[in-house]
């Protein structure tokens, strides 16, 4: 049981590592530097409980808050980089961020022993978890508690005029503007909501493996964070959802068996997947099953004055 | 600034220099893709492995010369740049970039995964020439290896643009680069080019694969992504699309990331490298030159 | 009807069958990185234990509590060399009916790894898992004091560095200065150089004249060499992995640096070094522990080649933790049922905690109270394109 319970917080993490992604594409924006963010995220909210005693809340609150003015600030330079120009910004983003933590050594007496970051040794002891009496199910429930929020939240905004408004900047930028959206806004406003998810998302990652260093958190891992929305399709959040679990929940777990042939089958899969559904598992679109139902409507026919 | 600092910095940036003529063999062949099919292959730096692999093979089975080693190295990336293009942008959606940049991806995941199963991740000694031949101009050591890949490299840009300018296959990449549509109309097979494009391409990575390779003597597969990371920085202060602009940022590159090393230490190094991405993001967002054709 | 005979016979068959449903087995599962970049290492291990299981139930397999006989059972667990993975395939583990895992491999999914883990043991207060493992390969100086669930049996680093330096200022009196290369992304051979090779250097009377840093992906070592060429130091120490070892080896041929003495990193004793560049690395001295001095070595060596496997000093420790835990097992009184799972991982773990000595290929290893090992060793060098034993203080 110990062992699903844990699966499903990795299900958790990642789903929250793609979310992060998922806002940002929707906007055309495709951003290699979630990876980056992650990490601020998790070591801002392992500081935060190991080092200076915070509950696991405000921890993970604190980490997206950080994280999001982060993004922010990496938001503006992005708008002037289009396309593909923009996964080279953000992918050396990832990399500079990356490497700061490298260099990254502050560590302060605790109980008689020095904790905090220690540079290329990385960050150990981030404890918050087993120390506090949480056990695996508790966690998972924590974990998927913040995943259903944020998903909820995203959702709802796919569903209002906030969504349309960022499908159309991810559409056609032109036409968008001159419709009189304010492209700097929209792009800056997903690129810190995509800063914020990663942020939360770390924080819980570092609170889950208790010890994380720079390499975890390289290329590698922004190249997982954008295939997530893209296999499972940017119709809806649950193309995320799906894409993850059948990335970790089958090709990882499910695929043991197979051996050495596990990672080979990887890739050959996602490019298979590509070839044959190229919008994704669930489609660009929002899936019928997904679609809220519409509301009386207010039109009247035309011909009726 | 004491002598030796002096000499250490005309050294690192003669090194550079040379060794940077590699990033610009792979930054032309990010530019050459993106030129023809605006799409990013980011399969590019493993394949080039690959093939620089099945050189290996040539090597270690048939004690081949280093000749043929890099010959079979350059034609094995060619055909699996050939592949590439086969799997993940022949029929993935012309409208829906993520699509194939996605399954490049994949296949980036699949070429390293191949290449990691068959050479049990062991590390290969790979032939090079002119190994300890070194020219010595006063107290600057120039490494004979390090000029063999600078002319290698040169060698290979002067086919490449006898090619796109002096032959009919070259008129038609050159043309389906700038107006695709209009390309197709003047009977141009799109498909081709794309095909012959892809295939140069891996060529040229194949090169920079070998002349890496043969630089450090020894091959690994931890060497794809420092080539894919480094080949994206260099096309992209280059100016995308713009292959004079991937060859002056290649040897920028190349210099910049040496004279970094000395100055700041390795740890740092790739900081400042980064940071040089970042302002001519700032500044200069259409490449070296600003060319126009860095339009998305 | 015959019922009589179909009763006796019924009833003779279901009295037979308690006696077969006697073979109990006790599961030893193993894991680290079988497939990737150090997919060798897994694939190692995985063959050394499944060949000490082998010779163990050859022997009649283990003893348990109540007297009766059980056969071991190994099965070895894919990583991939990843925290994430590594933590799942712990959970995993522990939801079988193993009662100890053997790994990981990897020094970076152990320190993660061991977090999870209850750090001090009847600590109510910690719901951090409860299950032993008994490392064999991943290395990284002081892991075990993580948590007390956690026993290695990796050679001390420290130990053999300290024995080294010492033997050299021995046997090379006129060397004087020492220069170190450094991979410094990579924990284990940064810890290496800076808290081990540097400290044993300056113990033993040599000079740091510089230190040259580089990555783990990188490929170019020319000003690294330089540094070096200038100092002219009389002792190189590299503490890296074989890929960027074999680059720097071949920079320092080709700007002619030929220090006296050259010393290498522990793991980088095995096959891949000799096979990227067994001209450069010839006369590199390594510290390890494992070469096949003896009998038993050797025989070890070959039951683990017939399983696919090598046998070196990564591998060697997997063997050795099999043949430690059939007495640790046998010891304990392991009842091997699945109501008292608990009650056995618990009496392993302790009965492993309650060592201070075990039987090793190469002599007796230490085991200290934090869970660590001392293990004897020897100095190997390249020679001609192998192994050679260089210098055994054991004999």
């Amino acid at each position: 049981m110990d062992f699903y319970l844990g699966l499903l917080q990795i299900i958790g993490v990642h789903t929250l590592l793609g979310l992060s992604a998922y806002v940002v594409l929707l906007t055309g924006q495709v951003s290699m530097a979630q990876a980056g963010f992650y990490a601020i995220g998790a070591y801002v909210a392992a500081m935060c409980t190991a080092m200076f005693g915070f509950h696991i809340l405000p921890a993970i609150l604190v980490a997206g808050l950080v994280t999001a003015f982060v993004a922010c600030i990496v938001g503006f330079p992005a708008l002037r980089v289009k396309g593909l120009m923009l996964v080279v910004a953000t992918l050396a983003f990832g990399e500079m961020v990356r490497m700061f933590f490298f260099n990254f050594t502050w560590r302060i007496e605790r109980g008689g022993e020095l904790v905090g970051p220690n540079g290329a040794e990385g960050f150990r002891a981030i404890r918050f978890f087993p120390e506090n009496g949480w056990e695996t199910g508790d966690v998972t429930v924590f974990i998927w508690c913040v995943v259903a929020v944020i998903m909820a939240v995203l959702w709802w905004v796919d569903n209002s005029r906030a969504g349309a408004v960022l499908r159309a900047v991810g559409h056609d930028e032109t036409a968008a503007q001159s419709i009189g959206l304010n492209l700097t806004a929209i792009k800056v406003g997903a690129m810190t909501a995509g800063g914020m998810i990663a942020g939360m998302g770390g924080g819980i990652y570092a609170h889950t493996v208790t010890h994380i260093e720079h390499l975890v958190f390289g290329v590698l891992l922004a190249t997982f964070a954008i295939a997530y929305p893209i296999l499972g399709g940017l119709g809806s959040v649950f193309g995320t959802v799906i894409a993850v679990v059948f990335i970790q929940g089958f090709l990882v777990e499910g695929l043991r068996f197979m051996g050495e042939w596990r990672s080979i089958l990887f890739g050959a899969l996602i490019v298979l997947a590509m070839n044959f559904r190229p919008t994704g598992l669930l489609g660009e679109r929002m899936p019928r099953l997904f679609k809220p139902r519409p509301s009386e409507s207010k039109l009247e026919p035309k011909g009726a004055e | 600034m004491d002598y030796f600092f002096f000499i250490d910095l005309i050294q690192s940036t003669v090194d550079g220099l040379l060794f940077g003529t590699t990033y610009a063999l792979i930054g032309i062949g990010f530019t050459l893709i993106f030129g023809v099919m605006r799409k990013l292959n980011l399969a590019y730096g493993a394949a080039a492995l690959a093939g620089t692999y099945i050189g290996l093979v040539m090597f270690l089975t048939f004690d081949a010369h280093p000749a043929i080693v890099f010959l079979a190295s350059a034609i094995g990336s060619g055909l699996i740049g050939l592949v590439v293009y086969l799997c993940c942008f022949r029929f993935t959606p012309e409208n829906y970039p993520m699509a194939s940049l996605l399954a490049s991806v994949g296949m980036l995941l699949f070429i390293d995964e191949v290449v990691i199963h068959a050479s049990h991740g062991l590390p290969y000694p790979y032939p090079s020439v002119f190994r300890d031949a070194i020219i010595e101009i006063g107290d600057v050591w120039v490494r004979g290896d390090l000029l063999f890949v600078f002319f290698m490299c040169v060698v290979a840009m002067g086919i490449l643009f006898w090619l796109l300018y002096r032959t009919p296959l070259g008129l038609a990449t050159r043309a389906v680069s700038q107006q695709p549509r209009a390309a197709q109309l003047c009977g141009i097979d799109v498909t081709r080019v794309n095909m012959m494009t892809f295939g140069i391409a891996g060529v040229l990575g194949g090169i920079a694969g070998a002349m890496t390779a043969a630089a450090v003597g020894v091959l690994s597969p931890v060497i794809a992504m420092g080539l894919t990371v480094k080949g994206l920085i260099v096309v992209v202060i280059g100016g995308l699309g713009f292959i004079p602009g991937a060859i002056i940022a290649g040897l920028l590159v190349g210099a910049a990331e040496n004279i970094f090393l000395l100055l700041r230490g390795v740890t740092e190094r790739d900081i400042y490298v980064m940071l040089l991405l970042f302002i001519f993001l700032t500044l200069r967002p259409g490449g070296l030159f600003g060319n126009a054709q860095s339009r998305d | 009807m015959r019922l009589k005979p179909l009763l006796t016979a019924s009833a003779l068959a279901l009295a037979a069958a308690p006696a077969v449903a006697q073979d109990k087995t006790i599961n030893i599962a193993g894991f680290g990185a079988s497939s990737g970049v150090v997919g060798i290492f897994g694939q190692n291990s995985g063959a050394a234990m499944a060949a000490a299981v082998e010779k163990i139930n050859a022997e009649g397999g283990v003893t348990l509590a109540d007297g009766s006989k059980a056969m071991l059972v190994t099965q070895y667990y894919d990583d991939r060399c990843n925290a994430e993975e590594g933590i799942s395939v712990l959970r995993r583990i522990a939801s079988t009916d193993a009662v100890v895992a053997v790994g990981p491999t990897c020094s970076n999914v152990a320190e993660p790894l061991f977090g999870i883990l209850q750090a001090s043991v009847d600590d109510s207060g910690d719901t951090g898992l409860q299950f032993p493992v008994f490392t064999d390969v991943a290395i990284k100086g002081g892991l075990a004091g993580i948590s007390e669930w956690v026993f290695r049996n990796t050679p001390s680093e420290a130990t053999m560095y300290d024995e080294l330096f010492a033997w050299i200022r021995e046997t090379h009196p006129d060397a004087k200065t020492i220069y170190g290369g450094v991979e410094e992304d990579f924990a284990h051979s940064r810890f290496t150089w800076y808290s081990v090779m540097k400290t044993a250097a300056e113990k033993h009377g040599f000079e740091i004249v510089g230190e040259a840093q580089w990555l783990l992906n990188d490929t170019n070592f020319s000003n690294q060499a330089r540094g070096m060429r200038r100092a002219e130091p009389d002792v190189v120490a590299i503490s890296a992995h074989p890929f960027t070892t074999c680059g720097m080896l071949r920079e320092m041929a080709r700007q002619k640096i030929e220090p006296k003495v050259l010393v290498g990193l522990t793991s980088s004793s095995s096959l891949e070094t000799l096979t990227g560049c067994a001209n450069e690395a010839e006369g590199i001295i390594i510290p390890t522990s494992f070469a096949p001095v003896n009998d038993a070595a050797k025989a070890a060596a070959e039951a683990v080649g017939a399983k696919g496997g090598a046998l070196d000093l990564h591998s060697a420790s997997a063997w050795e933790n099999i043949m430690i835990l059939r007495d640790v097992i046998e010891a304990s009184g392991i009842e091997g049922t699945p109501e008292s799972l608990e009650e056995d991982r618990r009496k392993i773990r302790d009965g492993l905690a309650a060592l201070t000595e075990v039987n090793g290929l190469l002599g007796t290893n230490k085991r200290m109270p934090d869970g660590e090992a001392v293990k004897p060793y020897v100095f190997v060098n390249a020679a001609s394109g192998n192994w050679a034993v260089l210098h055994n203080p054991g004999s």
